[in-house]
């Protein structure tokens, strides 16, 4: 083994490239293989290609497809991220009507999840400058995560991240007023 | 049930939320399998929260799971030895800069915002190779 190393390894590396869970396919560029800069792309979904030649060469997984431990590792990864949307009266931490069923889907999403994240996303609409956005939607998002750790989240899964006016639901131009745009989005990890 | 090691709950109580320097938390490990951390070894348990230079091992029969702050996913296979040498990430903007190193072993990543936010933000390095990862899914496997 040490041997191998020694002389840049007997065995070389690869990579299988797999579209996204979404079926969307994207790409790993080989910056550099051997220390000398490359343009190799690899594209091809379903491929799986030995690194290490400046020119690498991909092949389908074919019929065969994935090797018995590489689906195993796929099996392991975590679940997605799941997001849920909270809407507030304005101004105030009163849940409007229908965010009292998210909070228990919510809750749920947390408490089926190993080691749960929870982030709470402050957003605003475009009404006044970004930066005031930017301290608005932190200061939103906070407020929030209070909120749910005084519903009974845990604390220490939470933080708090203000995205200001840079994800609106509802595309507007600046300066104007959007309920739909004016919400608190958390993700659970 | 969730048992908060005393560290933690002294940090809870100088922090509102989890420390910012989080990069990360471990989701599921099996078997061998260790967080080294400046030459400390610490045990994967749900919920840890790893910083940017952790390094992840696993020994034949080890397993680790864990998802990133800017949503990444990675599986890590057995006898693997894989460091964040670099994660930045600004969560307001979503952008940032990932580099991982992968010694040996097997790593399955489903990448997150920050191989979005930049082209080849995200990269992997083998021992031959660096990589530019280009939003998507994949696996990469170094034999020892």
């Amino acid at each position: 083994m040490a041997a191998c190393l020694l002389l840049g390894g007997c065995a070389t590396s690869s990579l299988v490239l797999l579209p996204d869970d979404e079926g969307h396919q994207g790409s790993v560029a080989v910056l550099e293989a051997g220390g000398k800069p490359t343009d190799a792309v690899i594209a091809q979904g379903n491929s799986r290609t030995k690194l290490g030649d400046p020119t690498p060469a991909s092949q389908p997984l074919g019929d065969k497809g994935l090797k018995a431990q590489e689906a195993a590792l796929l099996t392991s990864l975590p679940p997605p991220a799941k997001s849920f949307v909270l809407y507030f009266a304005q101004g105030t931490v009163t849940p409007a009507p229908e965010s009292q069923a998210v909070l228990v889907a919510l809750r749920s999403e947390i408490a089926s999840r190993s080691g749960p994240q929870v982030e709470v996303t402050g957003h605003t609409d475009t009404v006044g400058s970004e930066e005031d956005n930017d301290r608005l939607s932190q200061q939103r998002a906070e407020e929030v995560l209070n909120w749910l750790a005084g519903q009974g989240i845990d604390r220490s899964l939470m933080s708090a991240v203000g995205r200001g006016e840079r994800e609106l639901k509802e595309p507007t131009v600046d300066n104007i007023g959007s309920a739909t745009n004016r919400r608190v989005e958390v993700i659970v990890r | 049930m969730r048992r908060v090691p005393f560290t933690l709950g002294l940090m809870a109580l100088f922090m509102a939320s989890p420390a910012l320097s989080e990069i990360a938390r471990i989701k599921q490990s099996s078997g061998t399998a260790f967080v080294e951390r400046n030459a400390q070894q610490l045990k994967p348990a749900p919920g840890l929260q790893l910083l940017a230079g952790d390094r992840l091992v696993t020994g034949k029969d080890g397993r680790m799971s864990l998802t990133f702050v800017d949503n990444t996913r990675f599986a890590v296979g057995p006898n693997s030895r894989i460091s964040v040498s670099e994660f930045q990430y600004d969560r307001t903007r979503q952008k940032g800069s990932f580099v991982t190193q992968v010694d040996r072993g097997s790593l399955a990543v489903v990448s997150g915002k920050i191989a979005k936010s930049d082209r080849d933000a995200m990269k992997v390095r083998t021992p031959n190779t660096l990589l530019g990862v280009r939003g998507t899914k994949f696996i990469i496997e170094v034999p020892e």
